[in-house]
């Protein structure tokens, strides 16, 4: 029954020389000998709670004898654990091993050492409430799980009002400033060399730079400010902001709002650099995908960050007296944060845009080499942008792809063969001749290919300047068909000219055939064939050549 | 019913009492009446044949009762919290009842099987209880002797309280039945069951019932501090002379600097004057009035006791510790000097520091008290006072670092410096209480008057008066010059471990292992609060300056804010892992150090938790003190704290290697 059984009493009632105990005895002994010795064991806890232990000693047991009244026991305690040995013969049955010692051998023993004096040392614990890292304080280490309580416990009284801190200076280490000094004289001074290089991927990857974050975002605010004039600097600043935000150990958050407004200002400043033969285009390319990666980056963060900086971006496009760098600027941010956004932000206004920019890109209207140059680059940048789009609706929708884009390919080819590049004037009667007449001629294919291949590089951004005519009147070429399309397409909606309305029914046709006549199809169709409209040809580099082969 | 069963049970009934005539005179009635063949009342029909069932009590005991835990266990939510308190009073009493009908076999198997269900919140009661296991056992035992003699007092809302009786009639379960009617008042308010935590608490099965309790919580206390009090007089004083002081207190101060630093070494010489400087920055007049209004609100009473005259040259330095008090909040947490003590082997039972930290003092299992002068911190010092005046001989006394203070002939439990530190008072296993002399290192008094081992000693606030705690279950008041107790305090069902004076002198407070604190009137000697809540024994007790609050810490590491006037608990403060060693008020009263077994200092802000419940009382029980900051030590646990007059923190502790 308890823990005590009546072998035990049995066992105890022989070592103390009663060898008949009756079994009637044990089993009313055992039961009161457990009581008193958890009445003994309760009263040596309470002896232990008073030494201010938490470990129960055999003094405690002493003690409790002593508080019962009963008489203690003697001889000294045994300093090492207890050996229990089992008794031969019985299953459950033990006894303590006590050795017989010879007297010669604890007489002749050396003395033990004395222990050392009981003494007592200070030292702070905490200053101010502030524990010093001093020996006598246990290591931080130990220190950080006692933190957390704290902030747990703060988590729970979330009732409470809260003490306003003071502010605190911000202290640098030495080390800390000597590097940040030194990257900004890298920006400064050398941005092109192998150092600046590495600077940047320090900026990018080191974990102790959190501190400097606040320093480098005014720095960053100031330089972009100071020197709108100096294309490099500019550059290299963004490339620290792109390094920046790569940085995995850093938390830019708190700092974002106020490196965005430099970022934006380099895609859409009006004039960025002193020189016309500074690379601001480049520039502005590169910083629309800052632009694309930090909303891509913080948007969960900050839900309302991609619709402001899209609506910055779409009212410098949308403004007309804004100078065409900064329309420039702004495609360029829209287009890289997507196709979807082009499609619902651009596309519905490239119509009236281009038929802005038009006068702007034609040598009549518009003298200034200048100016019109850039006209170009904004048209190729909504081409672009424009294409991107439809590329990505029309790997969307597989089937579609193949018979509007044969007759895109038809009718490219019919503007191709009209191509001319000696007279703009010339070009868009011809090209008008080219419509009514509609003739084909295969060995023109080539030309096709043509211009394809020189609208791929002008589409690169590197390309710049020194624009040979017959880019440039490929364009125009382009945008004269645009024109004319888009005064037929006045005239009717559905079905302008003989080809639209071939191209639409195709489309339509597709649609049917495919027994998918869903409207986003029917949209992405229709959007295609706009596109085509648009920009004839230039749309087409945008499918795969693969697919293209299939048609030609 | 079967009329025959009734009829065996009845018969049988007779013949065990040996009712022979009664049995007879039934079988002739029977024979008789048999051919009207009257219906028995079914009720009682019932009633006798589960009386008859009685014999085999021991079974219907186990199989009723985890019949009505597993109904307990599956009742809706709202009434579960309710009925499970239930549970548990029944549990002990259907095992005491086995215990008292000597099946002790019986007893100890349902223990074993349900006993883990209480263990939460029961264990150290049902640790106690696991060793009864006959009859007299439960006669001697003076707990479940209580437990035995009292009904148990339960609030239960109508519904449960309905629920709970249908289920034991219909299930004809008439022995818990029976527990419950015999045991338990249940009371049935009105309205919604309650399902408050803390009410669950309260139902710790103290020894004295329910409305004794209130009762005693019902009379009148005077909470207030002293009129007259030090704090009172400089804000007198300062409105007299502001000019004077200042300069007094820069040569002063210099003078109490200098010492302290000689004595905490040339290692802490750096962050001592910093405290200086912003003692010195505290003690702009403004500073001191709104800190002295703080004490001001509380309301002032008049001694009981008669008050020992202050010496002039003690009020002064007491009045310019006043006036460098640093200022302490949630925001302005306090230094923290601790004094570690080094190579004790587990044989430091307490310490004690003086109110300037400049004598810290240990008391030690091998009897003895050890003194150090941290002063003299490296001096060569040291002197043995006996105190049955016999020298020691032989002993290298010139080595010491500290001064022996030998006369106890047990284990020193507790150690207590008077409010100016001439005094020491120390509480040993011998059942006495002595009184040493700080400057002449020797024993002056030797206070017999307790039965068994004195747990605590306490000096008054303002000296002279002392009271102790003993395992005899009594506290007494003594005063320094009679050698006989002037106030016993009996009550306690176990030992009293802990005592605390209250600021204006007249109240003791006093924790006990039958964990509850009782506050007592010193002048009349009675009990005039008792406070229910700890789930264990209650290691240490503080006051708060003010008068107002109270805290005390148990071997859980729970710490408890009681109202003193209420009796009421405010808040529980959790943190701490072990047993609270000891607790301190700082002096003005806004922040609570504990010391804890953990090895941890921690601060609590007072002030955040009891401004409000003046405002809005109900809401005050469900805020939490708040934690503001824990110190770990390097394996230490802390057994004393006390904060000087000038808000600085001593903490001590013994050096434990960790096993």
């Amino acid at each position: 029954m308890g823990f005590l059984p009546n072998d035990t009493i049995e066992v105890i009632a022989q070592s103390i020389g009663i060898n008949n105990l009756s079994p009637d005895v044990a089993q009313a002994l055992a039961p009161d000998v457990e009581y008193r010795l958890r009445e003994i064991m309760q009263e040596a806890v309470k002896c232990q709670r008073h030494s201010k232990r938490t470990i129960l000693t055999t003094e405690d047991v002493d003690s409790a004898l002593s508080l019962r009244n009963v008489e203690p026991i003697y001889g000294f305690a045994s300093e090492d654990p207890l050996k229990f040995k089992k008794a031969l013969g019985h299953a459950d049955l033990f006894y303590i091993e006590d050795k017989d010692l010879e007297f010669k051998d604890v007489v002749e023993a050396p003395l033990p050492k004395t222990p050392l004096e009981t003494a007592v040392v200070v030292h702070w614990l905490a200053i101010e409430g502030v524990q010093p890292a001093i020996p006598e304080n246990p290591t931080s280490g130990a220190l950080v799980v006692p933190s957390e309580n704290k902030k747990t416990e703060h988590d729970k009284d979330h009732g409470l009002p809260i003490d306003v801190k003071l502010p605190v200076k911000h202290v640098l280490s030495r080390e800390l400033q000597l590097y940040f000094e030194k990257i900004t004289e890298l920006i400064v001074t050398q941005a092109g060399s192998t150092l600046f290089k590495e600077a940047l991927v320090s900026l990018s990857t080191d974990s102790g730079l959190h501190p400097l974050v606040p320093y480098f975002t005014q720095f960053i605010a100031d330089e972009v400010t100071r020197s709108l004039g100096d294309c490099t600097l500019l550059f290299a600043l963004m490339r620290v902001v792109r390094s920046l935000l790569h940085n995995s150990h850093i938390h830019i958050e708190p700092h974002l709002h106020q490196l965005m407004p430099s970022v934006i200002t380099c895609l859409v400043a009006k004039r960025l650099g002193t020189r016309f033969t500074q690379n601001h285009w480049e520039l502005r390319d590169s910083t629309a995908y800052l632009v694309a990666f930090i909303c891509r980056r913080f948007g969960h963060v900050y839900h309302n960050l991609q619709p402001r900086v899209t609506r910055t971006l779409l009212h410098a496009f949308l403004d007309p007296k804004k100078a065409l760098t900064q329309h420039y600027g702004a495609i360029q941010g829209l287009a890289a944060m997507g196709p979807s956004v082009v499609r619902l932000l651009i596309l519905p206004n490239l119509e009236p845009y281009l038929k802005l920019l038009e006068p702007e890109m034609v040598l009549e209207s518009q003298k200034n080499e200048i100016k019109r140059h850039e006209a170009w680059r904004v048209y190729g940048a909504l081409l672009q942008a424009a294409g991107r789009c439809i590329f990505e609706r029309v790997k969307l929708f597989p089937g579609l792809l193949s018979l509007p884009v044969h007759s895109t390919l038809e009718s490219s080819i019919k503007v191709a063969t009209t191509f001319d590049p000696g007279n703009l004037s010339s070009t868009l009667r011809k090209r008008k001749a080219s419509e009514v007449f509609s003739s084909q001629h295969s060995s023109k294919k080539t030309a096709t290919d043509g211009s394809v291949a020189s609208f791929s590089t002008e589409s690169l951004p590197d390309s710049i300047g020194a624009t040979s005519e017959g880019q440039a009147v490929v364009k125009l070429g382009e945008s004269t068909l645009v024109k004319v399309t888009g005064q037929n397409s006045d005239e009717n909606v559905t079905g302008n000219s003989r080809r639209e309305k071939g191209l639409l029914n195709k489309s339509e046709r597709a649609g049917s055939v495919l027994a998918q006549a869903w409207k986003e199809d029917a949209d992405a169709g229709q959007l295609l064939a706009s596109l085509v409209d648009l920009f004839g040809e230039g749309m087409l580099m945008f499918f795969a050549s693969s697919d293209m082969s299939l048609f030609l | 019913m079967e009329e025959s069963e009734i009829e065996n049970a009845v018969m049988a009934y007779l013949k065990r009492k040996g009712f022979r005539q009664t049995e007879l005179a039934l079988q002739e009635e029977q024979r008789k009446t048999s051919s009207s063949a009257a219906k028995t009342d079914p009720e009682i029909a019932k009633q006798i044949i589960a009386y008859a069932e009685l014999d085999n009590g021991p079974v219907r005991y186990r199989e009723e009762y985890s019949r009505l835990r597993t109904w307990t266990y599956n009742s809706l939510d709202v009434h579960k919290h309710e009925l499970l308190r239930v549970l548990y009073p029944v549990f002990i009493h259907c095992f005491m009842d086995l215990v008292a009908k000597g099946h002790s076999q019986e007893a100890r198997s349902f223990f074993q099987s349900f006993r883990e269900d209480h263990e939460p919140s029961h264990l150290r009661d049902l640790q106690k209880l696991e060793g009864v296991l006959s009859p007299h056992h439960l006669e001697e035992m003076e707990f479940a002797h209580c437990l035995r003699q009292n009904k148990v007092t339960m609030k239960l809302c109508k519904y449960s309280y309905e629920l709970l009786l249908q289920h034991l009639h219909k299930t004809e379960s008439m022995v818990m039945l029976g527990v419950i009617n015999e045991r338990i008042n249940l009371q049935v308010p009105p309205g919604q069951p309650c399902s408050n935590s803390e009410e669950v608490e309260v139902v710790a099965l103290t020894g004295s019932s329910q409305e004794a309790v209130e009762q005693i919580n019902q009379k009148e206390i005077h909470w207030g501090v002293l009129e007259d009090s030090l704090e009172e007089r400089l804000e007198k004083e300062i409105l007299a002379a502001e000019a004077e002081k200042a300069e007094a207190e820069d040569k002063e101060g210099h003078g109490e600097e200098s010492k302290k630093k000689a004595g905490e070494g040339g290692k802490s010489g750096g962050p001592n004057k910093k405290m200086k400087k912003d003692k010195l920055t505290g003690t702009t007049g403004k500073g001191v009035r709104t800190e002295a209004n703080v004490v001001s609100s509380a309301p002032r009473v008049k001694a009981e006791l008669t008050m020992p005259t202050i010496s002039m040259e003690v009020e002064r330095s007491a009045l310019e510790d006043l006036r460098n008090r640093a200022r302490l909040s949630s925001s302005a947490l306090p230094s923290v000097s601790f004094y570690t003590f080094v190579n004790t082997h587990y044989s430091l039972n307490c310490a004690s520091i003086s109110h300037d930290g400049g004598l810290v003092v240990g008391g030690f299992s091998d009897s003895s008290l050890k003194v150090w002068n941290m002063s003299k911190m490296g001096e060569q010092h040291g002197e043995v006072a006996d105190g049955q005046n016999e020298h020691s001989a032989g002993l290298d006394v010139g080595k010491r670092s500290y001064t022996l203070l030998q006369g106890h002939a047990g284990p020193v439990y507790a150690a207590n410096f008077s409010p100016e530190g001439e005094y020491i008072l120390s509480a040993s296993a011998d059942n006495t209480v002595r009184l040493w002399s700080s400057k002449l290192n020797a024993n002056l008094v030797c206070y017999k008057g307790h039965n068994y081992a004195v747990w605590d000693v306490q000096f008054s606030p303002v000296g002279h008066y002392f009271v102790s705690a003993s395992h005899d279950r009594t506290a007494r008041v003594w005063s320094m010059d009679r050698i006989h107790p002037l106030r016993i305090m009996a009550g306690h069902l176990s030992d009293v471990d802990c005592v605390q004076w209250h600021a204006n002198c007249n109240y003791i407070a006093t924790g006990s292992s039958d964990k509850t604190v009782r506050l007592w009137d010193v002048q009349t000697g009675e009990c005039v609060r008792m406070f229910v809540g700890h789930h264990g024994m209650v290691l240490s007790i503080a006051m708060s300056p003010d008068g107002r609050y109270m805290a005390s810490g148990d071997e859980n590491g729970t710490i408890r804010m009681w109202d003193l006037s209420s009796g009421r608990c405010i808040t529980p403060l959790t943190g701490h892992t072990s047993c609270i060693w000891t607790l301190a008020f700082s002096c003005e009263g806004s922040l609570l150090a504990s010391g804890s077994a953990d090895c941890t200092v921690k601060l609590w802000d007072v002030n955040a938790s009891s401004r409000t419940p003046r405002m809005e009382e109900k809401a005050a029980s469900a805020q939490r003190l708040r934690l503001l900051k824990a110190l770990p030590t390097k394996s230490t646990p802390v057994h004393a704290l006390r904060f000087s007059r000038r808000n600085l923190l001593f903490a001590a502790g013994a050096f434990t290697k960790s096993p």
